[in-house]
């Protein structure tokens, strides 16, 4: 989804690729917006993945 | 995924909606409800309703968590933000939402201490910082955002925070639905299933729909390509006579949806026994509550609320257009007293609310263009 949605609630979440990993934590990048993103749930990730995250949360690998 | 433009390609659009024509019997309906807030705000955007023929009706469905609240949580929200000493911490869309004595943004004019967040973790990091205040968080949304929720309470546990609560509202798409279904006043042939949540459910919640009510389900994506492709899979279906719970979205949707997600929501949460959606009613066991033994940090138990039930304003008809009778335009303030920016219903607020979508995207000229079914 991109960025004219609403990106705060609901069932809209984003997929962004893994640039720094933080323990339990990440840091995706979207569009050249940063953000960190808890990790727990989609464990262990790597380096360039794709993520789908929501709220803060990354819930799942997106597959290509 | 590869780059977004793969799934908005014009070329391919047009092809999807040829073979789309293509099924269709002509001047047979066919009415589809997308469940999910986000596929309606998708498809307003994207103009996919002027791709499809006549016979295909595109039916909002309850799936925007904002519009869903009922009025008497919102009353209780603000009654939690003008406590003294409470940091009451939302995401955007709530801010506006109208309530009995005007907004959360009303209540901070007022000189209630009311911030906007991205993330439930965002407020836990606030209660850090303000030890000495009482930190709340708005929870809202459907099981999309409930494992967020989720892994900020089990922080929240494992920092032993004594200052962080949240005012739980988390709804779940599949009572809903039924709900829907058993209503008398709406015939639907098909739903376009909500991608997101089902990254954390699954898709096999929703076979109930194909075995109990013989209607087939599509679980989609939210590109224009996506949600053409599902109602393309969702004609095939009923042209062939199958009636399944397929999956569009298989990018990253699974049959069983994120365990470890639906763990986290289970160990901190507990289904409610009924709980009030706007233009729904009570439905039973369709909302998420605090389990008792993570209760301190439930603002329910935390703080006293009002609680009460409050009708919506009368000229509001949020709740036909919720369950897909009334289509936005047709609502009797759609566009005059009722606008986003000066809403009166909620459907009007979310950006994923159908009224402030089709509102937004100059969806006016189907007033006349097309006569609802």
């Amino acid at each position: 989804m991109d960025a004219c949605n609403c990106i705060t609630c609901g069932d809209v979440a984003i997929v962004a690729r893994v640039v720094e990993l933080r323990g339990q934590s990440a840091v995706v990048e979207c569009e050249g917006a940063r953000e960190e993103v808890a990790v727990e749930l989609v464990a262990p990730v790597e380096l360039g993945e794709q993520l789908l995250c929501h709220a803060g949360v990354a819930l799942e690998r997106v597959g290509q | 995924m590869k780059h977004l433009s793969e799934y908005r390609s014009g070329e391919i659009a047009a092809g999807l909606a040829e073979r789309i024509a293509a099924l269709v019997e002509p001047g047979s309906a066919y009415k589809l409800m997308e469940i999910c807030g986000g596929h309606t705000h998708a498809i307003y955007r994207h103009g996919i309703e002027d791709l499809l023929p006549a016979e295909v009706q595109l039916v909002h469905g309850p799936g925007c968590p904002v519009c869903v609240i009922p009025m008497g949580r919102q009353d209780d929200a603000i009654a939690i933000a003008e406590q003294d000493g409470v940091i009451f911490t939302t995401f955007a869309d709530m801010l506006r939402v109208p309530a009995t004595n005007g907004s959360l943004l009303d209540a901070k004019a007022r000189g209630a201490d009311v911030r906007m967040v991205y993330s439930p973790l965002d407020a836990l990091r606030l209660a850090r910082e303000n030890p000495d205040r009482q930190v709340v968080f708005f929870a809202i949304g459907f099981e999309t955002t409930a494992p967020s929720t989720a892994l900020t309470l089990l922080r929240a546990g494992a920092e032993g925070a004594n200052n962080f609560s949240i005012f739980c509202n988390h709804v779940l798409v599949p009572p809903p639905l039924r709900a829907i279904l058993d209503a008398p006043d709406l015939q639907l042939d098909g739903f376009i299933g909500p991608g997101h949540v089902s990254t954390v459910i699954g898709t096999q919640p929703y076979e109930f729909i194909a075995s109990e009510y013989g209607k087939p389900v599509v679980v989609a994506g939210f590109e224009p390509l996506d949600v053409l492709q599902s109602i393309y899979m969702l004609l095939r279906q009923l042209t062939e006579g199958r009636c399944e719970v397929e999956n569009q979205y298989v990018r990253v949707v699974r049959r069983e949806g994120n365990e470890r997600a639906l763990a986290v929501i289970e160990e901190t949460m507990e289904v409610r026994d009924t709980f009030e959606w706007r233009g729904l009613g009570f439905i039973e066991r369709s909302a998420l509550g605090v389990r008792e033994q993570w209760g301190r940090f439930d603002a329910e138990r935390r703080f006293e609320l009002p609680g009460t039930r409050v009708a919506d304003p009368p000229a509001c008809q949020c709740g036909e257009v919720l369950r897909g009778a009334l289509r936005p335009w047709e609502c009797k303030v759609f566009g005059t007293a009722c606008t986003p920016e000066r809403p009166i219903g909620t459907c009007m607020v979310s950006s994923e609310g159908a009224c402030a979508a089709y509102y937004n995207y100059g969806r006016l000229e189907r007033r006349s263009e097309r006569t609802p079914a």
